[in-house]
């Protein structure tokens, strides 16, 4: 059977405040803004590298691409959530499994 | 111009613009990343725009709806200059369709890899009287032809079965990797042997039901267009409305190519500033064709994509004039050089060769899409040097 995760392309959104909360706790924060694939997800995975278990990462990019791109190149490493700010700047949230 | 080939111009360039940028429909990530972590949603949009253009285009060419195909002499310059493009695009982070729609979305990086890619058109330009009695002298093998006219078999049907055999051929992929899942390390050679005749059938009804459930998810978005409409779509959407412009172009003027109208943009602009563009060959009687250096209607579709790219933008709340970091200017200057230049020595740029060409079926672009994706591949595991790729 296909998981549900080969049909929904982009990961749970974040609410705003839910987005300001967590981004509080994060452990790890990259400034991805002015950068393009694939260095955001190069990054992210070499960031997930030196944190621990259940540490939070954050990145803050303005390449729309990122907010699914980021996600499938950590795939395994990380649970993600994404918030739109709407005015085309996005924060990719990853949690370390 | 008359006015009727300006509006289809404007059309065809916005819709491909839009489509681009709502699907993220980009080359480069349709391949690296498959490359990088085996993430081919993509790849898939890609593949499906590619065999869906070359049905339809087929089915024109075989009714006669249908201006000219584009058909290079093909020989060893397809993979020298694909693989050039392929390294230029992939370190530019964006190929040629790809640079535009996100010169539309605002970023200024991509203004700057347009004006290196111009750079590299001109430096070609240059350097094209020694090229052409050298590297093309040399490497050329024959004349460029398209399998749709020189084969008995009528030509809409000849891209309904090399679309069956493609999906067939996805289909055992698809459906090996999973029976291989299925046995995990305890298979033996019988049951490896089974799974070998099973793989396709299984493929292809993973094919269904992704599909189905594509479907119903496009009908889903229906009931709430405009909030869905702001939304990413997903690749086989753009790869839908992509095909359904190039099929309305291949009817009026030819096939969808970038980088062959963007040369001409180069040529156009300096001769408006003074240079004598048209007393170079390959402006002269190469890209213009005699004609004299002056807007032509494939110019004004491709300047249409990066409005589409931008309505759409505008629209999705994706527009931002965006401001590159400084260390990703190399990235800009050199992918842009590269691919400028890359795609004159193939000739034809990831639209030229990958997405319209593998359509049409020419010969030159066969050999140049591996070119290309083979720049992908080595590009792609320099960049992931420290992380590592996939495959």
């Amino acid at each position: 059977m296909p998981s549900i995760d080969d049909v929904t392309n982009t990961p749970d959104e974040l609410s705003d405040d839910d987005a300001t909360e967590l981004f509080e706790e994060a452990d790890l924060v990259q400034d991805m803004m002015g950068e393009v694939c694939p260095y955001p997800q190069v990054e992210a995975k070499k960031g997930l590298q030196q944190l621990e278990s259940g540490d939070l990462l954050v990145q803050e990019t303005d390449h729309v691409p990122c907010t699914e791109n980021v996600p499938r190149a950590v795939g395994d490493d990380a649970d993600a959530k994404v918030w739109r700010s709407g005015d085309a700047t996005y924060r990719i949230y990853l949690r370390k499994r | 111009m008359v006015l009727s080939t300006l509006l289809v111009a404007a059309l065809v360039g916005t819709a491909l613009g839009a489509f681009l940028q709502k699907g993220r429909f980009c080359f480069v990530n349709a391949f690296r990343d498959f490359f990088a972590y085996k993430d081919s949603r993509v790849t898939k949009g890609v593949l499906a725009a590619t065999l869906l253009t070359m049905v339809f285009w087929g089915i024109a060419y075989q009714f006669g709806y249908y201006q000219t195909f584009w058909t290079p002499q093909w020989g060893l310059t397809g993979l020298v200059g694909g693989f050039i493009f392929g390294i230029g695009m992939t370190y530019a982070g964006g190929c040629a369709s790809g640079t535009l729609y996100r010169a539309g979305e605002g970023y200024l990086q991509f203004w700057l890899t347009l004006l290196c890619m111009g750079i590299g058109y001109a430096a070609f330009t240059v350097a094209f009287p020694t090229l052409d009695s050298t590297y093309f002298a040399a490497l050329t093998v024959g004349e460029g032809v398209s399998l749709f006219t020189v084969t008995s078999i009528p030509a809409g049907l000849l891209g309904v079965g090399v679309a069956i055999v493609a999906l067939i051929g996805y289909a055992t992929l698809v459906g090996r990797a999973s029976t291989t899942a299925e046995f995990g390390e305890r298979a033996d050679v019988a049951q490896l042997h089974l799974g070998a005749l099973r793989a396709p059938v299984i493929g292809l009804r993973q094919f269904a039901r992704g599909t189905a459930t594509y479907a119903r998810g496009l009908a889903r978005a229906w009931r709430t267009p405009i909030a869905a409409s702001k939304q990413p779509w997903d690749p086989r959407t753009a790869a839908l409305g992509i095909t359904a412009a190039a099929v309305l172009w291949f009817t009026q003027h030819s096939i969808v190519g970038v980088t062959g109208p963007e040369a001409r943009w180069t040529g156009y602009l300096l001769s408006q500033v003074g240079v004598e563009a048209n007393s170079f060959e390959y402006w002269g009687s190469v890209l213009f064709q005699g004609q004299g250096v002056d807007v032509t209607v494939d110019m004004v579709m491709i300047a249409f994509v990066i409005v589409g790219a931008f309505l759409a933008a505008v629209w999705s709340g994706d527009f931002a004039v965006r401001v590159p970091k400084r260390r990703r200017l190399p990235n800009a200057v050199v992918g842009g050089l590269l691919m400028g230049a890359g795609s004159r020595l193939a000739p034809g740029c990831n639209i030229g060769n990958i997405y319209s060409g593998i359509a049409e079926l020419s010969v030159h672009s066969f050999i140049a899409a591996v070119g290309i994706v083979a720049g992908v591949y080595v590009m792609t595991h320099w960049i992931y040097r420290e992380v590592g790729c996939a495959i």
